[in-house]
């Protein structure tokens, strides 16, 4: 099996975890912390391996891993922190 | 793909080696990536702030989405990029023949998603859930038919590529613009993989 196929194995293997933790329909930060860990793993597999930053622009590849970051991040912060988020989106 | 399936530099053309590395495609794909990254972290702003004013309404909403149709759309999204992997691996060994059928491959399997999106909006009207059917569920069409306007800009580039490998225009030597195209296809797999716990998984 070739290093492509892995990458893909992995990614569907990661996805069917998805697919059983939306059965749970559960609120938690642990659900938060899995989904954060899930969207930043997956993300930069294919930003890695799919789109080849490894070895790419470095400039490219930092915006890119950037944004594999940020997003699990604010997952995060928006689970945590949703009464600071709405009170600062509030027009009076 | 590995690192080692990347040619050498001196084995691309000059100008997509720069000062900070190999450019994968072309300087122009890169700008509307970027364009679209920035687009949908907007994007997700929105759902973020949704969210924090509707906490009830985003925690019960997913439960009512067909969690098998966002799965699917993932599974061919995810499978679709594999191929245009295999494409790029190909014609780097300008096996022509190969390129075409994974790029084909790709397309069909990336065709699957506007079909899946089409029984999906079916089921969801069926089933009460439009537009109107609350702020969570306007935020999902809001996202997903944002995202799928992506990728049918995505598809037809794929087909415009598989056009242009039937007709010989690739080879090891210049394949810039089936690189391009595999690379915003690849960008496509990478929202949707942040969208789909986003209203199938998350609550």
């Amino acid at each position: 099996m070739g290093h492509a196929e892995k990458i893909w194995l992995t990614l569907v293997g990661l996805t069917a975890a998805g697919a059983w933790l939306a059965e749970t329909g559960h609120s938690s930060w642990l659900l938060a912390f899995v989904v954060a860990g899930l969207i930043a793993f997956k993300g930069r597999m294919v930003i890695d391996h799919y789109m080849e930053m490894t070895s790419a622009n470095t400039r490219i590849r930092r915006v890119l891993h950037l944004f594999a970051t940020l997003v699990p991040v604010l997952v995060l912060l928006s689970h945590g922190w949703s009464d600071v988020l709405r009170r600062l989106t509030t027009i009076n | 793909m590995n690192s080692a399936a990347v040619p050498a530099p001196d084995a691309v053309p000059d100008e997509r080696v720069y000062k900070h590395g190999r450019v994968p495609g072309n300087t122009g794909i890169w700008v509307g990536i970027f364009c679209v990254l920035v687009e949908f972290l907007l994007l997700f702003g929105v759902y973020f702030i949704a969210k924090a004013h509707h906490r009830e309404a985003f925690l019960t909403g997913p439960d009512k989405l067909a969690t098998v149709a966002g799965v699917t759309i993932t599974l061919l999204l995810l499978t679709s990029g594999y191929c245009m992997v295999k494409a790029v691996e190909t014609i780097r060994a300008d096996r022509r023949r190969a390129t075409f059928g994974w790029v084909v491959a790709a397309i069909l399997l990336g065709i699957g998603y506007p079909l899946v999106k089409f029984f999906e909006i079916r089921w969801n009207v069926a089933h009460g859930i439009d537009g109107e059917a609350g702020i969570f569920y306007t935020t999902y069409y809001y996202l997903t038919l944002n995202h799928l306007v992506h990728v049918s800009w995505g598809l037809m580039g794929l087909l415009w590529v598989a056009a242009r490998t039937a007709m010989g225009m690739y080879s090891s030597k210049d394949y810039s613009g089936l690189e391009a195209a595999a690379v915003y296809w690849h960008t496509t797999d990478v929202i949707w993989l942040v969208i789909f716990p986003f209203f199938y998984v998350l609550r």
